[in-house]
């Protein structure tokens, strides 16, 4: 470690370091790792598998013999970057008046950091606070047991001072873990009319060097086979993925985790097949959702579809794309040249999940998140704290859990605090990650409201002289028959005046704990995209000219708010589609080592999104919310990719690769042509 | 090292610098106006964007001691001032930031193109935003945000260092 | 990424930038808007262990005509471009190509002289300079010298700037009124680096035909067939320009799926030039 006054100090330490390396041969790709006279990246491993899963169900051998149809495509996703805004950082200090180790840092799982560190530093987690304020966005990036934290806690603990680190974006580029590199194989099988009656997928997935502590490698494998069947009625199905290691940084979890290829591997399919059958994709799909009369619906694969109408979200999503009109418009040519293209999306979302053993406990991750808590306290002057174990870093928790309090209590958001973050001062829960906050924590605060309403009766009741029975709470007041008081005079009575208490008053008074246990098969969340494109011919450049959304979170506590992540997640979405590649030569160097290289969309690539909701409570959920955290950025590589090759479709070309770049798009046009004329 | 004189949001501030130290860096270390944010350090993403004498530019990659004698009206210096007032009540209702990292950018980008331009319509806003990177909303609400505020005031030749 | 120790400073006026170099020059730097140098230095691609700031020197930000051509100082910006804050003799081409480079905050300190020191090949500023037969004007402690843009740029980030040289002004001729020109890029997003960038300048009044390519890692050229043709048949002719726009792009050595792109790009320029 290179430690200086300065971060510039410290770099020029580092500079005067000099190392010597024994350079061993690198695997830079899942293909090479695979190969049997492959170097091994783990030396004391027989091969470069991490792990090899198998989901099975059904009789695919009799849908094999049934099948009128057999579609078959390949997918390539590649690596990329979560690219929040703000880098990594921490900064740990020993407190020795407390005999305590204090490590603030940029993270959204603070209670699991502070394991990870304990166990590694030998500091027991009493005497360990991981404190994460304002976090400058994470998408899954900031969740793992950093290096650098664990040095930088190191170095405060031997030094007896403070030590900070500040990643800068060219370290971020070349050494946190990252995302995606997939491949995937799809089958479906299907009968004369287009309904697919089995399927069966090959993934691999490229996941680094290592599994990032506490993610386990198998969960992008698993997460991907484990949702290829979309929403679709599919009743066969075979699905393996191999997670293989490479010389490249820790692959991880990023918003969508491995959905975007789930998607991508059942839409494109689906679309494929609506062309074999000869009927418009919107129809294809239409035949083959799992319908509302259905659910809840037990999937082939282990899901259980609790609510919903997929048709109906996709049928409106074509009306909002107005499929006719870009036909004709496909049908007249554009005065510019551009090919235009349209695609469309659907898929579910799996959001708060839990012990269940289709979900966190099958992949052998590390912390499992269980009752999720929450703490409700009315302060001595009838104002309102919660502390919840989640965690917000832009999602807006501050204003929607105040939001549930007052749904419960009528006390206003603006006397509410939310408190997260601070391992010492927070009930202990996992953090937020897998869009199961609002679920899980507001199950929890709402629980702990609820919770609070017996003791204010009890202290309002004996304050204004009446029956418990006899007083409702709303407005933040406690009104009985013959007049009110607020909740501040509740507060008062608890915390100062106890001779005002009546005699039997339990003894947690004004503070309530909640533990909200999910639904451990979680709830679903779903969504159908249209996406319309416009692809120059020459330049293979592609703009997404019109996009429309329906999603379906069930009830929706802050629709702005909620608003805001499926936009925010399309973004991303649409990076993954079109711009943004983690790349590395043939010797396995990084060279998307600046955002000159790594591109990620700006302003003019956005579209104006047409976004509507549909609200299918859901029956297993608190108050029917569900998750809905990545949801945008399951749909757009699927329906941008389909909208694509849609355009393409006239010069015989398709690009199943993302992204899709204007390079890539050339290199399909130039293959069609020669193909076309050998 | 050498003593720099910078007028920060209206104040005076003298101090004793390295020469290597970037503008970003003297505000947040030594001036402790950690509302300006760096997401990159070579000028793309737009997160350091402030204004220096009257313009907007990237503190990232400019040196304090570049900024010697110069004006320099980071995110904190705005009390007061109507039109930054307007954007941040927009910002406020159209949901124009999540975490936040990238806001202050975002602000002093909107806040020059309100000034400077009369005719902006949702594709030059997005335009006039392409220097600054947001992986959080999606720009939609951001772009909203700043048409509201263009909807209600006219582009003036409004100093941004008046106060 | 923080810069290494480096001493600064930045002279009222030329003499002391040049004497500066002459004294120090392989350990100086010149630095100007620092748009280009900036990220440089705190990549430590650039180890100076002295920059020297002309962007106040006031003989170096002034745009004034000598004779036909325009004489932009170096440290003039392409804010200032963009705005119409110089006289325009190149008929709306440099305020139009203005507007294009990076963002405005970037366009507040990034100066025409910069760009072209710099010479990154994508840099919008070099293949319209070339495209306008512009020269840059030198000078040390030592004397003044111009050259040709195409001449002064050798390959990528090198040019014949001697380390005790600064580009004092960018030469600019005047195109007629009668005069066309025409452009076209592709960069993946707005603000990026061009992958390719093309300019047709057509100035019958002065004889001017050229058309000018630019893309990354190979700093831009004429284009001579397409320009000889553009020159000779007064761009009326489509058919042959086309086949001299193949002819010159054989010359690249461009894998096809990339020539695809390069063509599509100058044929645009081509076409915008006409219409």
């Amino acid at each position: 470690m290179a430690i200086g006054a300065t971060p510039a100090e410290a770099e020029d330490i580092a500079a005067q370091v000099e190392i010597t390396f024994e350079q061993l041969p690198p695997v830079v790709s899942m293909w090479e790792a695979l190969k049997s006279d492959a170097p091994l990246v783990h030396e004391d491993w027989g091969d470069n598998v991490l792990v090899d899963l198998k989901l099975e169900g059904g009789d695919l051998a009799a849908t094999k013999s049934a099948a009128v149809h057999v579609i078959e495509r390949s997918f390539r996703m590649n690596r990329m970057h979560p690219l929040a805004l703000e880098g990594r950082a921490c900064a740990a200090s020993y407190d020795s008046r407390l005999d305590e180790l204090v490590v603030y840092v940029a993270h959204q799982l603070p209670v699991p950091l502070q394991i990870g560190l304990s166990q590694v530093l030998g500091v027991s987690q009493r005497r360990l606070r991981v404190i994460a304020p304002d976090v400058g966005a994470s998408f899954g990036l900031k969740t793992y047991l950093e290096s650098e934290t664990v040095c930088v806690a190191w170095a405060a603990m031997k030094l007896r001072r403070p030590v900070r680190w500040v990643q800068d974006r060219y370290e971020s580029l070349i050494c946190d873990a990252n995302c995606r590199d997939y491949h995937a194989k799809v089958t479906a099988y299907a009968d004369a009319n287009g309904k697919v009656l089995g399927m069966e997928c090959d993934v691999i997935v490229d996941s680094g060097a290592y599994s990032p502590w506490p993610w386990p490698a198998g969960i992008e494998g698993g997460l991907a086979i484990g949702n290829m069947q979309g929403c679709y009625d599919i009743r066969a199905f075979r699905g393996r993925a191999i997670n293989v290691v490479s010389n490249k940084p820790a692959g991880q979890p990023f918003r969508g985790v491995a959905r975007p290829l789930s998607c991508i591997g059942h839409e494109v399919v689906m679309d494929a097949l609506a062309e074999v059958v000869g009927v418009d994709p919107v129809d294809i799909r239409l035949r083959n959702f799992v319908r509302p009369e259905q659910m809840p619906y037990a999937s082939i694969t282990k899901k259980t579809l609790d609510s919903g109408n997929y048709g109906a979200a996709l049928k409106r999503v074509a009306e909002l794309i107005d499929v006719p009109a870009v036909r004709a418009r496909q049908k007249k040519g554009e005065p510019d040249g551009r090919l235009i293209g349209v695609g469309f999306a659907s898929f579910y979302e799996q959001t708060a999940y839990g012990t269940g053993p289709f979900g966190y406990a099958m992949w052998g991750i590390e912390l499992v998140p269980g009752m999720e808590p929450a703490v409700a306290r009315l302060t001595g002057d009838g104002e309102l704290i919660l502390e919840v174990g989640t965690h917000s870093h832009g999602q807006g928790h501050e204003t929607v859990f105040a939001q549930l309090a007052h749904e419960v209590l009528g006390i206003d958001p603006h006397k509410v605090s939310v408190r997260y973050g601070d391992t010492s001062t927070c009930p202990v829960g996992t953090g937020t990650y897998t869009s199961r906050s609002m679920v899980s924590a507001g199950g929890a605060i709402i629980e702990a409201c609820e919770a609070l309403k017996a003791p204010i009766t009890r202290i309002g009741s004996h304050l204004l002289q009446c029956k418990d029975a006899e007083v409702t709470i709303r407005d933040g007041r406690v009104f009985g028959p013959r007049g009110s008081v607020e909740f501040a005079e509740i507060g008062r009575a608890w915390y100062h005046h106890p001779e005002d208490l009546p005699a039997e008053m339990d003894v947690t008074g004004l503070t309530a704990t909640a533990g909200h246990k999910p639904h451990d098969p979680g709830v679903f969340a779903y969504s159908s995209h249209g996406a319309v494109v416009a692809v120059d011919p020459e330049i293979g450049s592609v703009e997404v000219i019109d996009y429309a959304i329906v999603a379906d979170c069930g009830t929706r506590v802050n629709p702005l708010l909620v608003e805001g992540q499926i936009i925010g997640g399309f973004s991303n979405g649409l990076g993954n589609a079109l711009y943004e590649e983690s790349t590395y030569d043939d010797q396995g160097q990084p060279t998307a080592t600046t955002l000159a290289d790594y591109s990620a969309p700006t302003a003019p690539a956005i579209p104006d999104v047409k976004l509507e909701f549909m609200e299918t409570p859901s029956p297993f959920a608190v108050r029917g919310i569900k998750g809905i955290g990545e949801n945008g950025a399951i749909g757009p590589p699927a329906a941008i990719a389909n909208a694509v090759n849609d355009a393409l479709r006239p010069l015989k070309a398709s690009v199943l690769e993302t992204p899709i770049t204007a390079s890539r798009v050339r290199a399909a046009i130039m293959r069609a042509r020669s193909a076309g004329t050998a | 090292m050498r003593t720099i004189n910078i007028r920060v949001n209206g104040k005076l501030v003298s101090r004793a610098v390295e020469d290597r130290l970037s503008l970003a860096d003297f505000l947040r270390d030594h001036c402790l106006l950690t509302g300006t944010h760096v997401g990159c350090e070579h000028g793309v993403c737009g997160a350091c964007t402030l204004f220096m004498d009257g313009k907007p530019i990237r503190s990232c990659i400019t040196l304090a001691v570049a900024a010697d004698q110069s004006h320099v009206r980071t995110v904190e210096g705005y009390q007061g001032d109507p039109l930054m007032q307007a954007i941040r009540t927009a910002f406020n209702h159209r949901h124009a930031l999540q975490c936040g990292f990238c806001t202050p950018g975002m602000l002093a980008t909107a806040y020059d193109m309100l000034s400077r331009i009369a005719d902006l319509d949702r594709d030059r806003i997005r335009a006039e935003l392409s220097g600054n990177l947001c992986r959080c909303t999606g720009y939609l609400s951001i772009i909203q945000a700043i048409e509201d505020v263009h909807a209600k005031h006219v582009a003036t030749a409004a100093s941004p260092l008046s106060s | 990424m923080k810069p290494v120790q480096l001493s600064y400073e930045r002279p009222d006026a030329l003499r002391g930038a040049l004497e500066a170099l002459r004294q120090s020059s392989s350990n100086a730097r010149v630095i100007a808007g620092g748009q280009s140098l900036g990220p440089m230095l705190n990549f430590r691609l650039a180890q100076p262990k002295r920059l020297i700031d002309v962007s106040r020197i006031e003989a170096l930000r002034t745009a004034a005509m000598e004779g036909q051509t325009l004489a932009i100082g170096a440290c003039v910006t392409h804010a200032r471009i963009e705005d119409g804050d110089i006289p325009d003799v190149t008929l709306g081409l440099m305020r139009h190509v203005a507007r294009g480079i990076a963002y405005r905050a970037v366009r507040n300190r990034g100066t025409i002289g910069g760009s072209l020191a710099h010479a990154d090949p994508a840099a919008d500023w070099l293949v319209t300079m070339i495209a306008l037969d512009a020269s840059v004007r030198l000078q040390s402690a030592a004397g003044i010298r111009e050259l040709k843009v195409a001449d002064f740029v050798i390959g990528p980030l090198n040019t014949q700037l001697a380390e005790t040289e600064v580009i004092t002004h960018v030469l600019v001729p005047r195109l007629a009124a009668s005069g066309r020109w025409g452009h076209a890029k592709y960069a993946k997003k707005p603000g990026d680096f061009a992958e390719t960038a093309a300019i047709a300048i057509f100035d019958a009044e002065r004889g001017v035909a050229r058309v000018a390519f630019g893309r990354r890692d190979e700093p831009p050229a004429l284009m001579q067939r397409t320009s000889n043709q553009l020159g000779g048949a007064h761009g009326r002719q489509r058919g042959n320009l086309k086949a001299a726009v193949e002819s010159d792009l054989r010359d690249l050595s461009a894998k096809p799926v990339d020539l695809m792109l390069h063509r599509a790009i100058v044929m645009r320029a081509l076409q915008d030039m006409v219409s």
